[in-house]
């Protein structure tokens, strides 16, 4: 396998989807459901933990662009066999294979539930993965500007649902963060930990790099990127904890969703419903970016044909999405796709740019 | 295989006699003067006879000294005349409305060209017909078009290039565009596509159109056909490439975008604020034409909590008697409608008024009062209809009335997220359509702030000085922006 890849011109887009990329795969299934968990584990403080969060966010960011930096163009599949030779390289890639496959199903699934719960009780889980694996099918197989496009248009067509959670605010009850700073700091950072499952895909711009136009200008929107996503998740943790009542909160598994479910208009009572289906939306880019990262590094890795890979994915995800059928094995599922995801994108990077470093310089010091 | 012109009087004649199969219409006058025969041919109804009788039997039959070919070339005032030696092509001349001068002798024959071609005058537009601005419409005569286009553009600039297209009939296609503006990849795209096309024959340009578009499976139309020069040409001073096609009144233009097609050169004529609002205006109509039945179909099978509880009284009371499905009631009226549309367009002119009145209104009402519908459905399928309309681009309004089918079978099957499914199916189609090659949903994505100007609002020309860059012109600057916003007007003291 190459370290650096050749990527024709017509495939490469600009740095400034990079903001959409970065956004739109770590905006999804996660979000609908944060304020609980995180209240959960630090209480009225957890805003704390989504600021921790946060920061931490920019400072993966900044070592991940370090390493892509180190090299000419090439993506993580290409650098860990670099580094660590080429079976190590291989196995680590298989590790992140398995790990995008977990999370796209936790994705598709998470969102099928949401659904049946929402909308429609009795609507038959191979029903709807059909429905979003044959989307994912068709905008993954019209190539990568295809896939951006997807995430950049989806991101257009549903962030206004924002502007909806204006009325919720107007309901907030201050008093539900005070007093500050009762939680301990191990929970607070447990929380953030806990963001850990929001925030997943950042990981794309390791598979992503090549194929941006210039180059040079990357950080500023991956940056932006990940500062609306942190906003995203301040926004409905702060409003979650001051609409509901804690005990409330603590019963409401998706409370984002909740939230829509006193904005009315005049001609749409119940709100909730529309903004459940439009999720769809939300949910759609994060399945088609991590698709093409799949499919990507199977290609990488294996030399498989994408068509041949699309559709063995989309079988084995709709298998898979059968098979796991109750709400304790998708909180399963999701637990441990947020614990492999921690480690994987917010840990290991900062031990990869190390030993980056280090081989790097044994090998100037080898070759002087 | 070249065959060659007989040189003995009775063959000749003997043979293209044999090669028009003895028919009536070509008729053969031999004469003798000056100690020599002279032979000429022509088909009856394809020659303008006056100028025949006027400008070549006279001096042909008056000369003094015995005609040559070269004298018989350049002495005769006619400016068409041509020296043929092939049987074969002088065959295709006469049914061009060549005369041939045949000088028993000769090995060559000289035609004269005197074609005569009956067809209509330029017209007013009558499918994209305008409230104001230019009125006349292409014809079916591709001279008249292309002296149409000449005029507009009025430019040496402005380059047409020819191509014949059928095997077994032939057509003429010319490729028009400004040299100096169109990007050399798009005339290049068009250019092969033409040549690339193998067929027998083509009906006409808007078979054309189906034969070089990027993908046919598509219900969008990829490339605009239009029947108004003035949007020809406004295109091709954009730097898009153009196609006008012999026997056809619609030309065809690329690359385009989706948002081209909701652009109408009447935007371009009215200010610019009531140019915007009724650009906008379209777009919504789409959004209404292919959301609003799905919705309520939608919202009144399953969910029914998003209906306001006031409109669900009445909602109910007008569906208490009807004893469909919603969908098996809206598919019922949408089909209605489009039966409408259908026989309108087939009526002749007299009926159809009669007909649209008694379709229309009487249908619509007795459907209400039969109770086979709600009297709400009618008013939102009687306005998705009209929005379905407001697209300049007939191609592009019936697409949308096509894919409207499709949603509201989705809707009644699976509500919103049916709607849903669909929608987010559409959006990812269109991003995956091209146009020439050229993205096509550009300049939404890939994203050009800087085209959005033009395309999605109308800014004050001032404003907006530069050239669509999705299309790739050669040179993007229209004019200079700083000298075109100033008026020197003399300040009054």
């Amino acid at each position: 396998m190459k370290t650096n890849l050749n990527v024709p011109q017509s495939q490469t887009v600009q740095a400034f989807y990079l903001f959409f990329i970065v956004h739109t795969i770590q905006i999804g299934a996660g979000l609908m459901g944060v304020p609980r968990i995180l209240f959960l584990d630090a209480q009225a403080d957890a805003w704390i933990s989504v600021a921790i969060a946060g920061v931490y966010l920019h400072f993966i960011a900044w070592i991940m662009i370090k390493i892509l930096r180190g090299y000419e163009n090439a993506d993580i599949l290409g650098i860990q066999t670099d580094l660590f030779g080429k079976f190590v390289g291989k196995t680590l890639g298989i590790f992140y294979l398995l790990y995008i496959f977990l999370i796209l199903l936790s994705v598709i699934k998470n969102y099928i539930e949401v659904v049946q719960v929402f909308i429609f009780p009795e609507i038959p889980i191979w029903l709807m993965s059909l429905f979003l694996l044959s989307l994912m099918v068709y905008s993954v197989t019209g190539g990568f500007r295809v896939v951006v496009g997807t995430s950049f248009l989806f991101f257009l067509l549903t962030i206004w649902l924002v502007l909806t959670i204006s009325k919720p605010i107007t309901y907030m009850d201050w008093g539900h963060f005070t007093p500050i700073l009762q939680t301990s700091w191990t929970d607070i950072l447990k929380g953030a930990q806990r963001t850990a499952y929001t925030v997943l895909g950042m990981e794309i711009l390791f598979f992503v790099y090549p194929y941006i136009k210039n180059k040079k200008n990357i950080a500023l929107p991956v940056h932006l990127g990940l500062a609306m996503t942190t906003f995203l998740v301040m926004l409905v943790t702060v409003v979650s904890i001051g609409y509901f009542s804690p005990d409330h909160l603590r019963e409401t598994v998706w409370a984002t969703l909740s939230l829509f479910k006193i904005i009315s208009f005049p001609v749409i009572e119940r709100f909730d419903f529309i903004a459940v289906a439009l999720w769809m939306m939300v949910v759609l880019p994060n399945i088609v970016l991590l698709c093409w990262m799949l499919v990507h590094s199977l290609k990488r890795l294996f030399h498989l044909k994408e068509k041949h890979s699309i559709f063995g994915v989309s079988v084995l995800l709709f298998i898979g999405a059968l098979l796991v059928e109750y709400r304790m094995d998708i909180d399963l599922l999701t637990e441990w796709t947020a614990r492999v995801g921690f480690w994987l994108v917010f840990v290991y990077p900062i031990f990869l740019f190390l030993y980056m470093k280090l081989v790097h310089r044994w090998r100037r010091r080898r070759r002087a | 295989m070249e065959r060659r012109i007989p040189v003995k009087k009775e063959l000749y004649m003997e043979s293209l006699q044999k090669h028009f199969r003895n028919s009536p219409d070509l008729v053969n006058k031999t004469f003798t003067f000056n100690r020599q025969t002279i032979v000429i041919h022509f088909i009856n109804y394809q020659v303008n006879k006056d100028q025949l009788e006027r400008d070549l039997l006279p001096p042909l039959t008056n000369a003094k000294k015995p005609w040559t070919m070269e004298s018989l070339k350049n002495a005769i005032p006619l400016s068409s005349s041509e020296e043929i030696k092939d049987f074969s092509s002088l065959a295709r001349e006469l049914i061009h409305g060549g005369v041939s001068v045949y000088i028993v002798g000769y090995e060559e024959v000289v035609v004269f060209t005197l074609p005569k071609q009956d067809h209509r005058a330029l017209n007013r537009a009558e499918t994209e017909s305008l409230v104001f601005g230019p009125q006349i419409a292409f014809t079916e005569s591709l001279m008249t078009n292309l002296n149409v286009v000449r005029w507009r553009l009025d430019t040496d600039d402005l380059t047409v290039e020819k191509f014949l297209v059928g095997e077994r009939i032939q057509s003429e296609v010319r490729v028009i565009y400004l040299k100096s503006l169109a990007n050399e990849e798009n005339v290049q795209t068009m250019k092969q596509r033409i040549e690339d096309i193998v067929i027998d024959e083509i009906e006409d340009s808007t078979v054309l159109n189906q034969l070089i578009e990027d993908s046919s499976s598509t219900v969008f139309p990829q490339l605009i056909t239009t029947e108004l020069p003035d949007r020809f040409c406004n295109s091709i001073a954009k730097g898009r490439v153009g196609v006008l096609v012999d026997k056809s009144p619609t030309a065809i233009i690329g690359p385009m975008t989706l948002f081209n097609f909701f652009e109408s050169t009447e935007d371009t004529y009215m200010r610019w604020n009531i140019g915007t609002f009724i650009r906008m205006l379209r777009f919504l109509s789409m959004v209404i034409s292919i959301v609003l039945t799905p919705m309520y179909v939608a919202a009144l099978t399953y969910h029914y909590e998003i209906i306001p509880s006031s409109l669900l009284v009445s909602l109910g009371q007008s569906r208490a008697t009807v004893p469909f499905p919603p969908v098996l009631e809206a598919l019922l009226l949408e089909i209605l409608i489009e039966l409408l549309r259908e026989a309108g367009a087939r009526l002749p002119t007299k009926v159809g008024q009669t007909m649209g009145i008694v379709g229309g209104i009487v249908l619509g009402q007795a459907a209400v009062q039969a109770g086979f519908t709600s009297n709400i459905l009618v008013i939102i399928i009687a306005l998705s209809a009209l929005a379905s309309f407001t697209a300049p681009s007939y191609m592009m309004g019936s697409a949308i009335r096509i894919i409207r089918f499709p949603m509201i079978i989705l809707a009644g099957a699976w509500g919103l997220i049916g709607i849903v499914f669909a929608l987010s199916f559409l959006v990812i189609h269109l991003l995956r359509q091209k146009s020439l090659g050229r993205p096509y949903l550009a300049p939404i994505y890939p994203f050009e702030a800087s085209a959005l100007r033009g395309t999605i609002f109308r800014l004050p020309f001032q404003k907006n000085a530069k050239r669509p860059s999705y299309v790739m012109p050669k040179d993007e600057s229209r004019f200079d922006k700083k000298r075109a916003g100033t008026k020197r007007d003399r300040s009054s003291p």
